[in-house]
């Protein structure tokens, strides 16, 4: 195969540069094309070399300089890593500059030829060999860096340059006394020759080296030292910032890959430390950027320095080490420079203002791409190199380097996505005017972002386990989301149907209740979509994102199919919760403790990982390590997502404001994934005598408090959605205190309450979000006396609180059964008594509940409203006669269940005779109690009947107020603060001291941010300062190592 | 003292002046010429690393001749490093000139405190 | 002031890497192999008596690239930075220059220019070279501009010689890759006799390129702040 030589990416760029001085009006109209034509050319050079030597038809180049072997001339290297980084400039540089049309176009052939030769010294520093030969090329990088600055009108560009200037003068010329140093004690300038003939350096060469490399990671923006870098990121033009932090950086960061070849082991491990500080230390001062380029500026110095870190790290023998780098590398690249690009068509600086991009869907879809892509979210590249780092990193037994990982990708994760969280839902105040030619490049980018996330996931270990399909399906809805909504939930409800079909057939007992919970669940809560009108753009994406990673979760076998799932149904579920017009805030904190949660999961992947083969996800059971650690770390991250105790704070806003047909969803059905989870490593712990007695000790514990504290907090709400959702926080406390337990009969217990929340909480919400959708309030108190109107409805509501409130002869009875047997047999006497307290808690808000909506006086304003939608009461019904059967005949699951459960816990187990249900302590027939309280309550409801027949119906004003006049409306509203004496009693134990816990955690990590960034003085010269004491700090606490 | 020993001790002392003026001083033109020093003394170093006792220089000429020209001449390397070395600085502190110029047409000021807009 | 002693104190610290390296200096009697192999074979396969030219230009030639680009990058960036502004062009009063200067410059201008030429089309058998003689050039034009502070170049002429020169440049290095061994290979021309001024190769004839580059460039550059200067502010 005859490739075109890389030389010839310098002689034409260079050749072409030199010709764009000549003067003349005609050359002037035409260099822009002119420079198009070069950027073209080098791309298709450098992509030519990549695809030759990606598929193996040539070896890699060198380029003899002169035509001398090397030491004696210049030589540059074309191999698959060149190839890959030229490819990576070139591609940025020709897309940069169709992004820069306008500017280039007027600032003239000066401008475009110091654009053109920034790429070409980027070129060079990637290829060359030779040190000194880089250093030059730098320095060309760095003038034109100097003069792409000011590219940008303003005093605040020029000071931003000059100040760039004076940092990297310094920094030029550490490096130019390590250069002359390396020759002195080496004799050679060439890398390699120095690498081969230097097995071991002398005590001058190792100063050399130092000095070297650490110019090149001063040029990389260390945190503390990078103060200029982050006024050059706010104040070039957008197009400019963008090449500065994905090609400036990628290149920069190569040549510290190819000095690394000169670093000892100390030097490695300072690389690894250093980027380690620049990662957590930046991403705790992004937190307190309120422009959104110096906020990416923030963020691009904490990325580069994570990929230091890795260079630290990770040796570069590791088979994994290339995927892991340029995994990140390219999330960072696209990105980074998709986000500069995307701030150039917004123009306002404002975090805020970026609501303007609500109007744009296409520019939105990319922009969350982006944020989702840096923050390290599936399916893109930075995941699966996240992922394959900490594997690796366990496998050092590197742990305290993953804590700071996940530490610094947490505080990322803040600031990017409160940011998306205001261009999700902010209101916008502009309008923007986007020219195509920069909105190509962004499209462009935002393509090879989900390109290369699925090259990367093919290329780590069992990364082609992962099942693309439900990406696929979310795909074409996306494509599809100018459709109707019924044609998009048609779509929706076919897919998860057929999950549902094709996970079916291998899934055990336990599986398939979550299959049910999970998928026909989905379906069932998909169905009232069809009441919305419109196109609800959006809504189903998210939707077959959520349920797609709880069917993925389901049908995960290895560690990281769990863990890609589990965030795929995490980013799904954020996007549904935040459509709720008040849920901006809600749905940020469900994802900073989901992200916590996940990193804890993912920490905790790492541990089971150490010591094994594989990442099966049978090595639950076989943790070398750390084992309690990492089962209480898996713990506490499902906990995150089953709200208990101390994590709950977020549920209670994210359920209550989300969407009427969200929040049976969220509430309902994703909650069980934190359930799914606890299974998960409850299964892997062994059946009752494990070895985990303390972890699940204290789970119990937790669960009962949360039973206590949702309860408690469940009855003080005047808002219905709200009520519901604490109420969700307590029945989550059963189930976990129930599984907790590790016994046969809690397990049943658990079971069977899961099985009831599912069903009665997807009633209760059903309902009452049709309510609150028709009536467009929350407040209980607004609403009453609506039995007449909705008796569908109200049927429903009693149905499930019936249910939930475990009274016979519906399931929740049967729950209670489970309940007490499974305490006294376990012994947990002082934990069950707070689970049973909480439990005659429930009776109150379920009387509140239904007496606050359904009874009482009806308001003025309610005289003409009618039945909900036929399309919220119909999963109702379904579910109704779900919990009728459930109830009738429950051995129909608790029987095989129970079954498969004896071979965990064989002990005391429940036994079955017909419909009888034994255990130790008695029996339970559900059979005959639905039966006999069915007969009864015909009876008494027939007597009833026949004595009210002569009553005579009172209009509703015909009475008195005894002499009380209401000031406020919720005080005509009888069931208005009916618990406040509770309220004093027992006030204390809800919520805020939790939640003052959590924002004393904020706020103390805002304001160490606040006060870090204040050695950002915005004086150059002090900036400079800081260069040459990082130098010197490191510097000597290297001398003492050599 | 050898000679390589006094320039090296006078490379070292010239960067580290112009380190101090290019830290300390306020005055944007005063830093520059901070930085101008810190530049000579690293070329003084480079020719100082390259320079062999009682060797001339690396121009074959009639003196030198053809033969065992390596025992005769001084390192030819870090003088042909350090030409580039300067035309780099030559260039980098034109253009920091050009930018103080525009700095001091923006504003009236040299001093460097006065450039503060953005910052944290 | 108490800044400035902490900084006198960071200096002082900084110095302990000066110290460090230079306890580690040691001495040197012989050339490195790297030298060693340019003084045994550079004037059999280079061809040009001085080595620093022969380094310069040929083995190391693709430094001198980089190097005529940075001086290109500043020249341009220099160039549209402090374009003259139109509404800014009234022309100040400008203060006569001394006799002697005007007189002098009469006389030396064309001597120095001259001397420039001469210094980088000898540059391969003499010490200097092309910027050196490039820099010369230009300091000729700064005698003119101080002898004349109206006076104004013809940035046309000027351009196109930094252009062409440029050019000529590159296409040297490709010659040398397509006739010799490689971009920059001096060896595409004959190398003619040891120590002629047409010898070396292409050696002159690049670094005659190069002094026309640098000496036009610098001019240019000199030019631009002199064109801001006459601004008013």
């Amino acid at each position: 195969m005859d490739l075109i030589s890389p030389i010839y990416i310098i002689a034409v760029s260079l050749g072409t540069g030199f010709f764009m001085g000549m003067p003349g009006k005609n050359l002037q109209r035409i260099s822009f094309y002119l420079l198009m034509a070069v950027l073209l050319f080098n791309t298709a050079v450098s992509l030519q070399w990549l695809y030759a030597l990606a598929n193996q038809l040539t070896g890699p180049m060198q380029v003899f300089t002169a035509g001398f072997q090397p030491p004696f001339s210049i030589n540059l290297l074309m191999g698959l890593n060149e190839a890959v980084i030229t490819s990576m400039v070139n591609i940025a540089g020709l897309l940069g500059a169709v992004y820069m049309y306008s500017v280039l176009k007027k600032i003239g052939t000066g401008g475009q030829v110091v654009y053109l030769i920034l790429l070409i010294s980027l070129n060079v520093i990637v290829l060359s060999r030779d040190i000194f030969n880089i250093f030059v090329f730098l320095e060309v990088g760095s003038i034109a860096t100097a003069g792409l600055i000011i590219f940008q009108k303003g005093i605040k560009a020029v000071s931003a340059g000059f100040k760039y200037m004076l940092a990297s003068g310094v920094i030029a010329g550490l490096l130019l006394i390590g250069i002359i140093f390396i020759y002195r004690f080496t004799g050679s300038l060439n890398i390699d020759t120095i690498i081969q003939e230097n097995p071991v350096f002398k005590q001058g060469a190792l100063i050399s080296v130092f000095l070297i490399l650490i110019s090149v990671i001063l040029e990389l923006k260390p945190f503390p030292a990078n103060g200029w870098a982050l006024d050059v990121y706010q104040a070039s033009h957008p197009g400019f910032s963008a090449i500065l932090s994905s090609v400036i950086g990628t290149a920069n960061l190569y040549v510290l890959y190819k000095f690394s070849g000169l670093a000892s082991e100390t030097l490695f491990y300072y690389l690894s430390l250093i980027g380690l500080v620049t990662f957590v230390g930046s991403n705790l001062l992004g937190m307190n950027q309120d422009n959104a380029r110096r906020l990416l500026g923030y963020s691009s110095v904490g990325q580069i320095g994570l990929l230091v870190a890795v260079l630290g790290l990770i040796p570069q023998a590791n088979s994994n080490f290339k995927i892991i780098f340029f995994g990140l590398l390219i999330s960072h690249y696209f990105a980074k420079a998709g986000l500069f690009w995307i701030s150039g068509i917004v123009k306002k600086s404002g975090l805020k203002s970026w609501s303007a991009l609500r109007k744009k869907p296409v520019l939105l879809f990319l922009f969350i791409s982006f944020i989702l892509a840096l923050t390290g979210f599936p399916p893109f590249p930075s995941f699966f190199g996240k992922w394959q780092l900490v594997l690796e990193l366990s496998a050092q037994g590197n742990i305290a380097a993953i804590i700071a990982i996940l530490v610094g990708s947490f505080f990322e994760v803040v600031y990017l996505l409160r940011w998306a969280g205001y261009a999700i839902k902010l209101e916008p105040v502009s309008t923007l005017k986007i020219k195509w030619v920069k909105l190509i490049p962004v499209l462009l980018f935002g393509v090879g972002l989900y390109g290369a996330g699925y090259f990367v996931s093919q290329a780590i270990p069992y990364g082609n386990t992962i099942n693309f399909i439900p990406l696929a399906i979310v795909a074409v809805l996306l494509l599809l989301d100018f459709l109707p909504a019924y044609i998009k939930n048609i779509i929706s409800i076919s897919a998860t149907a057929w999950f549902a079909y094709l996970l079916f057939p291998d899934a055990g007992t336990l599986k398939i209740i979550f299959i049910v919970i999970f998928l026909v669940g989905g379906i069932l809560t998909l169905i009232p979509g069809f009441y919305m009108k419109g196109k609800r753009e959006g809504f189903y994406p998210s939707a077959m994102l959520m349920f797609g990673g709880l069917a993925q979760l389901i049908e995960a076998e290895n560690l990281l199919q769990f863990f890609f799932a589990w965030e795929i149904m995490t980013i799904g579920s954020y996007f549904l919760i935040i459509r709720g017009k008040k849920s901006m805030i809600h749905a940020f904190s469900y994802m900073l403790f989901s992200v916590g949660g996940a990193y804890l999961i993912l920490l905790a992947f790492g541990l089971v990982s150490m010591g094994n083969t594989g990442i099966g996800l049978e090595l639950l059971s076989q943790i070398k390590y750390y084992p309690g650690i990492a089962m209480a770390l898996l713990a506490v991250g499902f906990m995150t997502k089953t709200a208990s105790l101390g994590l709950h704070i977020w549920l209670p806003g994210a359920h209550g404001e989300a969407e009427s047909d969200v929040s049976p969803m969220v509430s309902a059905i994703l909650l069980k994934a934190g359930v799914f989870g606890l299974i998960l490593i409850m299964l892997a712990a062994g059946g009752e005598q494990n070895n985990y007695q303390w972890l699940f000790y204290t789970l119990g514990w937790i669960g009962a408090l949360t039973a206590l504290v949702g309860n408690l907090g469940a009855i003080f709400q005047e808002d219905a959605k709200r009520l519901l959702a604490y109420s969700s926080i307590g029945q989550l406390g059963y189930i976990l205190f129930a599984f907790s337990m590790m016994s046969h009969m809690g397990w049943l217990t658990g079971f069977t309450y899961t099985i009831n929340h599912f069903m009665f909480k997807a009633i209760l919400f059903l309902a009452i979000g049709a309510i609150v959708l028709k009536l467009k309030t929350h407040n209980m108190y607004e609403m009453g006396g609506l039995i007449k109107k909705m008796p569908f409805s109200f049927i429903a509501v009693l149905i499930g609180i019936i249910t939930l409130a475990g009274i016979p002869p519906l399931s929740g009875f049967g729950g209670k059964w489970l309940f007490y047997n499974a305490v006294i047999l376990k012994g947990w006497y002082f934990q069950g008594a707070i689970v049973f307290f909480a439990g005659t808690i429930a009776f109150l808000y379920c009387f509140k509940l239904i007496y606050s909506i359904f009874l009482g006086q009806l308001k003025d304003n309610h005289r003409n409203v009618t039945e909900v939608s036929f399309w919220f009461l119909l999963p109702q019904y379904i579910l109704i006669i779900g919990v009728m059967v459930f109830s009738a005949r429950p051995d129909i699951i608790l029987k095989p269940l129970g079954a498969t459960l004896s071979n965990i816990f064989p002990a005391e187990q429940l036994t079955w005779n017909g419909t009888t249900a034994l255990s130790k302590l008695g029996y339970w027939d559900a059979t005959t109690i639905f039966m006999v309280i069915g007969i009864m309550f015909v009876i008494l409801f027939g007597w009833l009947w026949f004595m009210s027949r002569k009553a005579q119906p009172v209009k509703q004003f015909n009475m008195v107020y005894s002499a009380e006049r209401p000031e406020r409306p919720e005080l005509t509203h009888l069931s208005h603060n009916i618990y406040a004496g509770y309220n004093k009693a027992l006030g204390f134990l809800v919520a805020p001291g939790i939640t003052a816990f959590w924002s004393y955690a904020t706020n103390f990590f805002e304001s160490a941010g606040n006060f870090i960034r204040r050695i950002y003085s915005g004086n150059g010269q002090s900036y400079a300062i800081h260069v040459v004491i990082y130098t010197v700090v490191v510097f000597i606490i290297y001398l003492s190592t050599i | 003292m050898a000679i390589e020993i006094i320039s090296l001790i006078t490379s070292f002392v010239l960067m580290l002046i112009g380190l101090y003026g290019l830290l300390s001083d306020k005055n944007i033109i005063k830093i520059i010429v901070g930085f101008s020093l810190f530049d000579t003394g690293t070329h003084i170093l480079i020719v100082t690393i390259g320079y062999l006792k009682g060797k001339t220089a690396p121009i074959l000429d009639n003196a030198v001749g053809l033969t065992d020209v390596s025992q005769k001449i001084v390192d030819p390397i870090p003088q042909a490093l350090v030409l580039t070395a300067i035309v780099i600085g030559l260039a980098v502190t034109a253009l920091m000139l050009a930018y103080a110029l525009k700095m001091y047409q923006a504003k009236k000021s040299l001093n460097i405190g006065d450039y503060k807009t953005l910052k944290w | 002031m108490i800044r400035n002693f902490f900084i006198l104190i960071l200096v002082a610290a900084f110095a302990t890497i000066f110290a460090s390296l230079f306890l580690n200096y040691g001495s040197s009697e012989t050339l490195t192999p790297l030298a060693t192999y340019y003084a045994e074979n550079g004037a059999a396969e280079v061809g040009a008596p001085n080595l620093v030219t022969s380094i310069v230009v040929t083995y190391r030639g693709f430094d001198t690239l980089g190097e005529v680009t940075i001086l290109f990058v500043v020249a341009s960036v220099i160039g549209f930075f402090l374009k003259k502004t139109k509404h800014n062009n009234e022309e100040p009063a400008k203060r006569e220059s001394s006799e002697i200067i005007v007189t002098a410059s009469k006389v030396l201008v064309p001597i120095i220019i001259v001397l420039g030429i001469y210094v980088f089309i000898n540059g391969h058998l003499t010490p200097g070279g092309g910027f050196q003689g490039g820099s010369i050039v230009a300091t000729a034009f700064i005698m003119l501009l101080m002898a004349n502070p109206a006076f104004e170049i013809n940035h046309r002429i000027v351009h196109a010689v930094e252009s062409i020169s440029g050019i000529g440049f590159v296409l040297m290095g490709v010659f040398g890759l397509l006739l010799a061994g490689g971009f920059l290979d001096n060896r595409f021309l004959p190398l003619g006799t040891f120590g002629n001024i047409f010898s070396a190769g292409a050696i002159p004839v690049i670094y005659s390129l190069i002094g026309l580059k640098v000496g036009s460039e610098m001019s240019n550059i000199l030019s631009n702040f002199q064109a801001v200067q006459n601004e008013k502010m």
